[in-house]
């Protein structure tokens, strides 16, 4: 009796352990290599929907660059490359914008892409059930904003589309930058046909979620990857040369450069500086520039921070190069809101480098401003909390701070790490003494930084109200003289950069990414940095 | 028994009631919003935390939750609009069940093994060895192993994977992480107990019938010896089942742990409570379970259930 039960515990273990094996290799399939041309690219894990007009994050921008077409971009010298359309008007006060669609574009089910495709993405963003995080994007469309918060009618909304190839946008207000916003997902079409709303999952069956781009979706397993394979009916399919990408998710960068190290990916972004020397000098380390910059908030309803010159004296009294040095190769102090690597279309320089220095460190010059506010040698100022989120480059910089604040003014902040979440919060409330902020552009122009120092923006978390700024940002709005436009928005980041001193600015960022040496035509998208495979070639 | 067994289960169900509210509550109160990102702007997340009803009190917000999960519907996801939590988990579980109890098979195994030699062996340097080794593997935190596992085999020799669980060799590196710790300590519980088991007089009466000695081991001395490695094997095996949240990141495998570890981090209510009422059932069946086989095998604990009975 015992001896059988034995037995029989025996062949349960062995039927366990077989059970498993078989089991692990019908739950999770390998994506099928369908022959051709083919790269697999490592991003992170997912999340949100792949739904123009959803809840979108990181994975619908892969998914994007690759499989939609906007209605036009912009090249890396600032000119312009027609998509969907391809033409365009616009009246004198750039308050109605007129695109004509290019009218060989076609779904990748063959079928046309129309304009009411476009107001469909509109449509649906404009309702709050969607989820989307960049419906305020819409609001200089007239109506928008009012659709937006239930208090007029989606019909009445400033787009229209008097024909299937044209579009037409109606504006509140003259808005020069119009064309950048064109790249984001509002205003990126949605086949009327399939995509109906932000829940149904259209977007992630390949069957519904069609793409009038290079790419279209052939496969999504949740977790684990997606499949894009060539759009046999884009309108340029001779320029596309790859015939799959294959997206595998990753949850940390230093997963993703194990991934790339042990040959399972071919591209990898975004990864630890530490990369940097681990490859230096190799074919595969490609570093781009973020178009991103990492700056502190001061909350101005907190004393002394109030005061011009304690502002001012902060600034002045960190040592940016020694920063960067501690906190990675992959960053470069900055003295400016608007990011360092932002291009200037008309100039095709940097924008910041348009105008001078907003201001130069001077640790002496910053100890006479701190003893004039009153508080020489840091005597009798209070110990002030900084608030950052616990990533480990904010949590180096947080540490730099303390430390030159100490030995240059000192002064005393504490310090505060949080989770990134809470550290959201803690900034929308305005729970803070001094946060830290990263901006990443979210369209290739200054106006993505200048207004959020705006009074009425919900960016706005210190409290900033100064007319004569806003002022300022609303001429640069309207002012169509490309040159005189960009001395305006120089004159209204040097008065709140180096003349009141709203923010830390701290340094630009570059992506470390690994990319196989033998893939070539990887482009880098101007307005965000991301990297673009529709022509690359293997 | 069966009084026992349903008192359990009954109490099994009130835990899971306390862990479901707890936890309601409790992710409520971390700062943050599910629809809160870098980018997005507060006029935005209002509008939308309003649309998903999170703006409505929270004892009201508690009562439809706990309605809907009593009729078994645990909400869709939302980050993912168009996906159902018990989806979410459809999903998840086999991945993280089927790396679990491969990892547990392999411990159970090469735990015993290696525990049975570490009590016969006459060897003294292999006895030792086993020890060491042992103690060991049991100090070695599985998220270090993990990345000393992938460093030399996927990194240096690019023998095995790194990432995903789309084959069979996927398995090999989390499988090895997993179970080094089990195996570690089912090694010296069964080492122990056994060499304690050998040295008792049915042992020797057994040997004196001309009963071999490895039958001795295992039909008679391994079986009594192995009560202890079960009731540790339960627990170990709960948490095996419900996934590891960190060998499960480092491996890239979307299982539970992983799907867990990001809805906190997303702030996604309903899939935060849906994985943590599936786990909690998990962890209460498999204890449940343990309890029930550990009496079947030892008459001296079925006694006790019976008298508890009366």
């Amino acid at each position: 009796m015992r001896i059988r039960r034995k037995r029989t515990a025996a062949a349960l273990a062995a039927g366990l352990f077989c059970t498993a094996f078989l089991s692990g290799c019908v739950t999770a399939e390998a994506p099928e290599s369908g022959g051709g041309k083919e790269i697999t690219v490592a991003v992170n894990s997912e999340t949100g929907t792949l739904d123009p007009a959803g809840s979108i994050a990181l994975t619908y921008l892969a998914y994007s660059v690759s499989a939609l077409d906007e209605l036009l971009t912009f090249d890396e010298e600032g000119n312009i490359e027609y998509r969907a359309a391809e033409r365009y008007e616009v009246n004198e006060d750039s308050t109605v914008w007129t695109f004509y669609l290019r009218e060989e574009a076609l779904w990748s089910d063959g079928t046309p892409v129309t304009s009411e495709d476009f107001l469909n993405t509109a449509v649906r963003a404009l309702d709050p059930a969607s989820g989307s995080g960049y419906a305020n994007y819409l609001f200089p469309i007239e109506n928008a904003e009012e659709i937006y918060n239930g208090e007029a009618d989606p019909e009445t909304l400033g787009v229209e589309t008097p024909d299937d190839y044209t579009l037409v946008f109606r504006l509140d207000e003259p808005c020069v930058y119009f064309l950048d916003l064109l790249r984001l997902p509002v205003y990126t079409p949605s086949c009327a046909e399939y995509a109906d709303s932000a829940d149904s999952g259209w977007d992630k069956d390949p069957e519904t979620s069609l793409a009038n781009g290079p790419f279209c979706l052939a496969e999504y397993v949740p977790d684990q990857y997606f499949v894009l394979e060539k759009n046999e009916n884009y309108w340029n399919r001779d320029a596309v040369k790859l015939d799959r990408i294959t997206y595998r998710f990753f949850d940390d960068a230093q997963a993703m450069a194990n991934a790339y190290e042990a040959g399972e990916v071919d591209v990898a972004t975004s990864l630890p500086s530490t990369v940097m020397e681990l490859y230096e000098g190799r074919d595969d380390l490609l570093v781009t520039d973020q178009i991103a910059t990492r700056y502190i908030y001061f909350n101005l309803d907190v004393e002394p921070l109030d005061d011009v010159r304690v502002r001012e004296a902060f600034n002045l009294a960190l040592n940016r190069e020694d920063l960067c040095k501690i906190v990675g190769a992959d960053t470069e102090p900055a003295y400016n809101l608007v990011a360092k690597y932002m291009k200037d279309k008309e100039t095709g320089e940097f924008f910041t480098d348009g105008a001078a220095q907003p201001f130069e460190e001077d640790v002496e010059r910053a100890r006479e401003l701190l003893a004039e506010a009153g508080y020489p040698d840091g005597e009798g100022f209070p110990t002030l909390t900084y608030s950052y989120p616990t990533l480990e480059m904010d949590s180096y910089t947080a540490q730099v701070i303390q430390e030159q604040l100490k030995k240059n003014l000192n002064i005393e902040i504490e310090l505060r790490a949080q989770e990134l979440q809470s550290n959201y919060s803690s900034r929308y409330a305005g729970d803070f003494d001094l946060i830290r902020m990263n901006w990443t552009a979210d369209f290739a122009d200054p106006y993505t930084y200048l207004s959020m120092l705006l009074s009425n923006s919900t960016y706005n978390c210190s409290g900033i109200d100064d007319p004569e700024y806003d002022a300022l940002v609303e001429r640069s709005n309207s002012e169509t003289d490309p040159a005189a436009r960009a001395e305006l928005m120089h004159e209204a980041e040097q008065l709140a950069v180096g003349q009141q001193f709203y923010i830390i600015p701290l340094y630009a960022m570059k992506s470390v990414n690994l990319v196989n040496p033998e893939i070539t035509g990887i482009r880098q998208i101007p307005a965000s940095g991301a990297l673009e495979y529709r022509y690359a070639d293997i | 028994m069966l009084r026992y067994t349903m008192k359990r289960v009954l109490t099994g169900v009130l835990s899971l009631f306390v862990l479901a509210t707890v936890t309601f509550f409790l992710v409520r109160l971390i700062p943050g919003s599910p629809f809160q990102r870098g980018g997005v702007s507060s006029q935005v997340v209002e509008a939308v935390e309003e649309e998903y009803g999170l703006n409505e009190p929270m004892l009201d917000q508690y009562l439809t939750y706990m309605g809907s999960l009593l009729r078994g519907d645990m909400g869709i996801s939302y980050q993912d609009p168009g996906t159902e939590v018990a989806e979410i988990i459809g999903r998840a579980w086999p991945i993280t069940a089927s790396l679990g109890i491969t990892a547990l098979a392999a411990a159970m195994i090469l735990g015993t093994a290696l525990g049975v030699i570490r009590a016969v062996a006459e060897n003294r340097a292999l006895r030792e060895i086993i020890s060491a080794g042992s103690m060991l593997a049991a100090g070695i935190p599985s998220f270090a192993a993990a990345i000393l596992l992938m460093l030399l085999f996927s990194v240096k020799l690019r023998m095995l994977p790194a990432s995903g669980l789309l084959s069979p060799v996927h398995y090999i590196l989390p499988t090895a992480a997993l179970s080094l710790y089990p195996a570690a300590v089912i090694s010296r519980l069964t080492g122990n107990t056994l060499r304690a088991e050998l040295q008792k007089d049915y042992v020797l009466f057994a040997r004196a019938k001309g009963l071999g000695k490895w039958r001795t081991i295992f039909t008679h001395a391994l079986k009594n010896a192995y009560l202890p490695v079960l009731s540790y094997a339960g627990p170990a095996s709960a948490s095996l089942l419900t996934g590891s949240f960190v060998i499960e990141s480092i491996f890239t495998i979307p299982g539970l742990g992983r799907e867990f570890v990001s809805s906190v981090t997303n702030r996604d209510y309903t899939l935060i409570l849906g994985l943590t009422v599936f786990m909690g059932t998990v962890v209460i069946a498999v204890n449940l379970l343990t309890d029930l086989l550990c009496a079947w095998l030892d008459p001296r604990m079925r006694r006790a259930y019976r008298e508890e009975d009366v």
